[in-house]
């Protein structure tokens, strides 16, 4: 007898230990793999003949946004009935488990767009290539990237987050700021110190805190071209980029302009009041967040484009933004399916989430419509819904892979630790961070990293 | 004469078959769901999976990359500290509940022992998000007090404490909620064991002439000893194992200043669905918690037997 | 002289005991304040959680937090998937914990018999955490994932309810008893049925009421297989009450409350059961 030990034989051989426990194996094997099919829609059906009852799981404004929408959808599909729920992020977290119990998921969820692929990954999402491949055009490239497992569409992208700088109008009026003059980021830090100075020190112009670096590490990461892995999913971080991105963090922080509050807390808010913070580089949807926390600033916002690296460069990053799936245990796919194409790929849907709740929408072709031209008396009248549009197509995709949520982590770790240490030596902590990413999360390093130009 | 012992033995168990029906029900729910899965655990330790996808052997490197994993030794140490924050005001308020319940001269003895037990039928998730509402930074109870009491004595300098949002605090915070929790628990175990001292030793002791501390010292503490060490590994293995105090309370945060082995476990596998990972952690940390029992249980026997 | 020291002995003793009553009294205090708080803020709007200085008694009582617990939550079938398990698995793990005790008590002259009742031991130094992942495959490979079975069967034979049975049943049930009830023409089932069960009553209530507090409270293994809404139990509906994105505390209060008191009510009754049963746990294990 040969001795192999590949791992199949491994596994097998550890399987059968004991007599129960090979019975119980083979019970285990028996039910395996269901075949493949691939999931077409009908065509002689009109909308009226499907049938169903559908889940969906949303978080907050999104759910309150398709809610909105079902009357329009039930006037096209009347039999189809859509019960939405709202669901916290511990809801989220229990998701994989469902998927890979093949019980409990609902019909169609959200999910962030940064996590898409650790559930894209697990296969267990209903392959959308032959019903969804043909609006492939239709939707911002980079966003669409994220949607994508080994080629086949598992996801659809929703709400996008093109960046850019939100600024109080009273603030840049007082000092005499003019925000058409803030091409690079240098600009924007020196009118932060001009503000800073004006202001005598009451007003800074944005919030960086030391604990949350790699949010604005990614975006303007993703402005340059930048990657935390590359398209073959190897580790990529250790690059000239990340130094640049880093040495500009290091300038705003120096600066002395930035707020040291978490993001996303109260703090954070209620700073969208009064004159303590000038400016919010974020994702479009800030917008819908500025509305609710505090409406009483309407008028007082304008927007500006993101600045770029060197003058002349890319003005567009993004942050943020989701998608809808569809896990494979779902019973009635034609109706999913109809839901998601009617409040997706949908020009006159899109329009309704993002004038209801300022979901940016990643389909393109809604930007043709005259919405996207008028002024928006929130931002003072400006035509900000064009402004967010610009070059969003050249965004250059970031290559998320499904550990994204852990790699992250580890990005925010490393940076906040590189902060803390007095942001010396950004080669070396860049050096660590592809190590551990490495190690962590079994991958390669890219051919392109620091380490091999530099022959160590 | 083999055959004939063979022939012997299947009839003794043909005999005794009832024993074997009886029994079997453990042991076959004990082959599925705790022999298999124990096998086929230290297996994935072996292997890169998801649950999910495809099996990939990769050998020794989930036991070597778990050296490199800052935030396990974080969630060990995390562990220790919690440990050692509950383990010993529980002990000694288990221990004097203990002695006191079991006064021949205590009125309301139902009372006492109703209240102080209390805590362990209760749900921990509950339990937990109203002790989440005490901590509160802003509108808890206890900053509410401590706010009292520093304007009382305004030369304590009192502050408010960021209970659960501030990593110093985070664990001080779960190693309250762990004595409130288990001292009733521990309470209980030692009552039992004090009863079972005989009240001759004591009653022998006052002829020699020994005091009450010296009969404490000498017979009550040596005696209970076998009790001691089993709630230290009771104790032991609920801290390094804990899950729903802290998943419910802190989640492990604030960053991860209060993830214990059992929370970051479960984070491992039902959260990153790291199964080999976490699996290799799994075994490691149950080996070294049971070296540290075989070494507690040492201490075991008192003088007496 | 002699009356004197000794009436200051006693005065001195007296005092002592105050001491020792006000402490306890205090601690006692200490112990139930979470409990009371769990009461109060049941009957608390939201706002009236979140003030300063807190309500210590809510002005005005509210109960539309139940009123809303009802509407708006599952809670009732949560109530009744609880009981179920908590009914099934108590019954299911009694019966076969006992019958697995009293087979290791009274045959014990049964081949191998040390030998598997060793072994049994031994199965309960593995660690719950180590199995934690292969149990949830097996059971999702057998389909048991968001089934009542999930809950119910993995620990159904534990050996720690053998262990116990084996030793109350072993001092409690003589065997002269069994050999009569043969002799009688029982069956050997209808020997554990008709007397070892009547015997072991004591013994089986006080298990029961562990099983009980452990499988009412669990959350980690409900939070794990059980999958959709209509099987949720209660603590697993709390804590996902608990990840909304504003919390509703209210309503998690009024609903901790319908979690809590059935097994603090149980409790306050049977509490020399409980006590009792945990103590002589504690003793032989």
């Amino acid at each position: 007898m040969k001795i192999r030990t590949d791992k199949k034989n491994n596994a097998a051989a550890i399987h059968s230990c004991g007599v129960v426990v090979a019975a119980i194996g083979l019970i285990l094997c028996a039910n395996g793999l269901a075949a493949d099919e691939l999931f077409k829609m009908p065509a002689d059906k009109s909308p009226q003949e499907i049938q169903g009852k559908i889940d969906v799981w949303a978080w907050n404004i999104a759910a309150g946004s398709l809610q909105k929408l079902l009357p329009l959808f039930n006037e096209k599909y009347p039999n189809i009935k859509v019960n939405i729920s709202k669901t916290g992020w511990q809801v989220q977290s229990r998701l994989l488990l469902s998927l890979s119990a093949r019980v409990g998921a609902p019909d169609i969820t959200q999910l962030l767009v940064t996590e898409t692929q650790r559930y894209t990954s697990t296969g267990r999402l209903m392959d959308l290539t032959t019903v969804a491949g043909q609006y492939e055009k239709d939707f911002v490239p980079s966003n669409w990237q994220n949607c994508l497992h080994n080629g086949k569409v598992c996801a659809i992208p929703w709400d996008f987050g093109p960046c850019a700088i939100f600024y109080k109008r009273h603030i840049f009026n007082r000092y005499d700021i003019d925000p058409n003059k803030i091409e690079t980021w240098d600009d924007y830090i020196k009118a932060g110190k001009d503000i800073f100075e004006k202001s005598n020190g009451k007003t800074k112009m944005f919030h960086l805190p030391t604990g949350m670096l790699y949010e604005m590490f990614l975006i303007v990461l993703q402005q340059n071209g930048g990657q935390i892995f590359n398209e073959q999913g190897r580790v990529a971080v250790n690059s000239a980029i990340s130094l640049k991105v880093m040495d500009l963090l290091k300038r705003m922080l120096e600066s002395g302009v930035t707020v040291n509050d978490p993001l996303y807390t109260h703090a954070h808010y209620a700073s969208l009041r009064g004159d303590t913070v000038a400016t919010y580089p974020m994702g479009a949807w800030w917008g819908g967040t500025t509305k609710d926390y505090a409406p009483e600033t309407a008028g007082d916002w304008g927007v500006f484009r993101l600045p770029a690296m060197e003058p002349g460069g890319l003005r567009a990053s993004s942050s943020g933004g989701s998608v809808l799936v569809i896990p494979d245990q779902c019973k009635q796919k034609e109706a999913t399916w109809a839901f998601v194409e009617f409040a997706l790929c949908n020009t006159k849907a899109q329009i309704e989430h993002y004038k209801n709740f300022d979901l940016f929408p990643a389909w393109l072709p809604a930007y043709q419509d005259p919405f996207f031209d008028e002024p928006d008396p929130f931002f003072g009248g400006q035509k900000v819904r064009r402004l967010f549009a610009q070059d969003i197509e050249k965004i250059p995709p970031l290559y998320r892979t499904k550990d994204w949520p852990e790699a992250q982590a580890y990005l925010a770790q490393s940076l906040t630790g590189w902060s803390s240490r007095g942001m010396v030596q950004p080669e070396k902590m860049l050096a660590e961070l592809e190590k551990k990413l490495c190690r962590r999360l079994n991958r390669e390093i890219a051919p392109s990293s620091l380490k091999f130009a530099r022959g160590d | 004469m083999i055959a004939a012992g063979k022939r012997s033995l299947l009839s003794k168990i043909w005999q005794y078959r009832h024993f074997y029906l009886f029994i079997s029900p453990f042991f076959i729910l004990f082959a599925v769901f705790g022999f298999y899965p124990l096998v086929f655990s230290l297996y994935l330790s072996f292997v890169e999976w998801d649950g999910l996808g495809e099996r990939k052997w990769v050998g020794l490197s989930n036991f070597i990359n778990m050296f490199y994993d800052d935030i396990f030794f974080r969630s060990l140490w995390n562990t220790i500290v919690i440990g050692i924050m509950h383990i010993p005001p529980m002990f000694i308020g288990a221990f004097l509940f203990a002695l006191i319940l079991n006064a021949s001269w205590l009125k309301f003895r139902g009372l006492f022992r109703a209240a102080f037990f209390l805590p362990c039928v209760t749900p921990m998730v509950v339990i937990a998000i109203v002790f989440g509402l005490l901590y509160g930074q802003d509108t808890g109870f206890l900053n509410y007090l401590i706010a009292k009491v520093g304007a009382l004595f305004p030369w304590l300098h009192l502050k408010p404490v960021g209970w659960l949002v501030s990593e110093q605090w985070s664990k001080p915070s779960i190693a309250v909620l762990l004595v409130w929790r288990w001292t009733g628990y521990n309470m209980v175990l030692m009552l039992a064991g004090l009863q079972g001292i005989s009240q001759e030793y004591y009653e022998a002791a006052k002829i020699d002439g020994a005091n009450t501390f010296q009969q404490m010292w000498y017979i009550t503490l040596p005696l209970m000893r076998p009790i001691f060490v089993f709630c230290g590994i009771m104790s032991l293995i609920g801290t390094v194992f804990m899950f729903d105090e802290v998943f419910v309370l802190t989640a492990g945060g604030p960053g991860i200043s209060s993830t214990n082995f059992g929370l970051y476990l479960f984070n491992t596998s039902f959260n990153d669905f790291r199964f080999g990972r976490a699996s290799a952690m799994a075994y490691t940390v149950a080996l070294i918690v049971l070296i540290f029992s075989l070494v507690i249980l040492k201490f075991r026997k008192s003088p007496t037997e | 002289m002699l009356k004197k020291q000794i009436t200051t002995g006693r005065y001195k003793r007296l005092f002592q005991r105050l001491i020792i009553y006000i402490c306890l009294a205090i601690l006692v205090v200490i112990f139930i304040f979470p409990f009371y708080w769990l009461l109060i803020c049941a009957f608390k709007t939201k706002e009236q959680i979140f003030t300063i200085p807190p309500q210590f008694l809510p002005h005005p009582w509210h109960l539309g937090n139940f009123i809303r617990v009802f509407k708006e939550t599952n809670i009732i079938r949560c109530f009744f998937n609880s009981t179920i398990l908590a009914v099934g698995y108590c019954t299911l793990a009694l019966f076969l914990c006992s019958l697995g005790g009293y087979a290791f008590a009274k045959y014990t002259r049964a081949p191998g018999h040390s030998k598997l009742f060793i072994f049994v031991l031994g199965t309960m130094m593995i660690p719950g955490a180590v199995t934690l992942i292969p149990v949830f495959i097996v059971l999702c490979k057998l389909h048991m994932v968001n089934t009542y079975w999930a809950i119910i069967i993995p620990g159904a034979a534990n050996a720690f309810g053998i262990f116990w049975m084996r030793q109350y049943i072993g001092s409690n049930l003589h065997s002269d008893l069994i050999d009569a009830a043969r002799l009688d023409g029982c069956s050997e089932f209808g020997v554990y049925w008709r007397i070892a069960l009547p015997i072991a009553r004591p013994a089986l209530a006080a298990l029961g009421i562990l099983f009980l507090i452990g499988i009412w409270n669990n959350l980690m293994w409900a939070f794990i297989v059980l999958r959709t809404e209509d099987m949720y139990t209660l603590p697993l509906m709390i804590y996902l009450l608990n990840g909304e994105l504003r919390t509703p505390y209210e309503l998690i209060m009024a609903s901790g409350l319908v979690a809590t008191l059935p097994l603090v009510i149980a409790f306050l009754l049977f509490q020399k059961h409980f006590i009792q049963g945990i103590m002589a746990g504690s003793i032989k294990a």
